[in-house]
């Protein structure tokens, strides 16, 4: 396994491990009623702050781990796969940008999908482009693996 | 069936005393995954790449890359 795919590998794991936790965390403070503006600021910081910390972290152990290869360039094969990989979070963050437009010009449209979520409909929008941000950042990391473990 | 791009990359390092992937890699600026991607013809490399494996291995490009 390349330099590049594990360093994916990981990031792909740490997005899964945080987002879990953010969204186990809004389902359970909907459930209780505790949801507030800033109990939500206060995930969403949470969810930022691990982000930076566990990428810092990731990529100094994959260095110490792997340190001939700690310096390593993409080449053009990562490069492409990058490029395929980008395009495809593309296409889902382009949904989700028409799907939280919809939401909000014709919100009888989605009234079942708010219903659904149990979310006050602020909340709601929020968190379907957060949740269309992550799935695209799974797509891409997704789409990575795939191309590096099927050959490219 | 629709042709493809196959290579002699891995005779060539052969007859070349038998030379490693990550030594050919490091010559043509590229990992050793990618020269295992190209070897099994999964990967068709960049022309750039193509001349700098048979500049390298002093042949012509047709020796080192077929269409068919």
């Amino acid at each position: 396994m390349s330099y590049k795919e594990r360093s994916i590998w990981v990031s792909l794991a740490i997005t899964l491990y945080i987002w879990f936790n953010y969204f186990s965390e809004l389902y359970w403070s909907v459930q209780q009623h505790t949801l507030t503006t800033s109990s939500m600021k206060s995930a969403l910081l949470t969810v930022v702050i691990m982000t930076i910390a566990l990428e810092i972290l990731h990529h100094i152990v994959i260095a110490i781990i792997d340190n001939k290869n700690a310096n390593y360039d993409e080449d053009e094969r990562d490069k492409q796969i990058s490029l395929v990989g980008n395009q495809n979070a593309y296409y889902i963050l382009s949904f989700t940008t028409i799907a939280a437009v919809i939401h909000l010009l014709f919100p009888l449209m989605s009234q079942g999908l708010v219903d659904a979520l149990s979310l006050p409909s602020e909340y709601a929008i929020i968190n379907i482009i957060i949740f269309g941000a992550l799935t695209a950042e799974i797509t891409k990391f997704s789409t990575q693996i795939f191309y590096y473990r099927r050959g490219f | 069936m629709g042709k493809k791009i196959v290579n002699n990359i891995r005779r060539l390092r052969f007859d070349a005393d038998e030379m490693t992937q990550q030594m050919l890699a490091d010559i043509v600026g590229v990992s050793r995954q990618t020269i295992v991607a190209i070897e099994k013809d999964k990967y068709s490399p960049s022309l750039e790449v193509a001349f700098k494996i048979s500049e390298y291995f002093n042949v012509p490009l047709d020796t080192v890359f077929q269409y068919q």
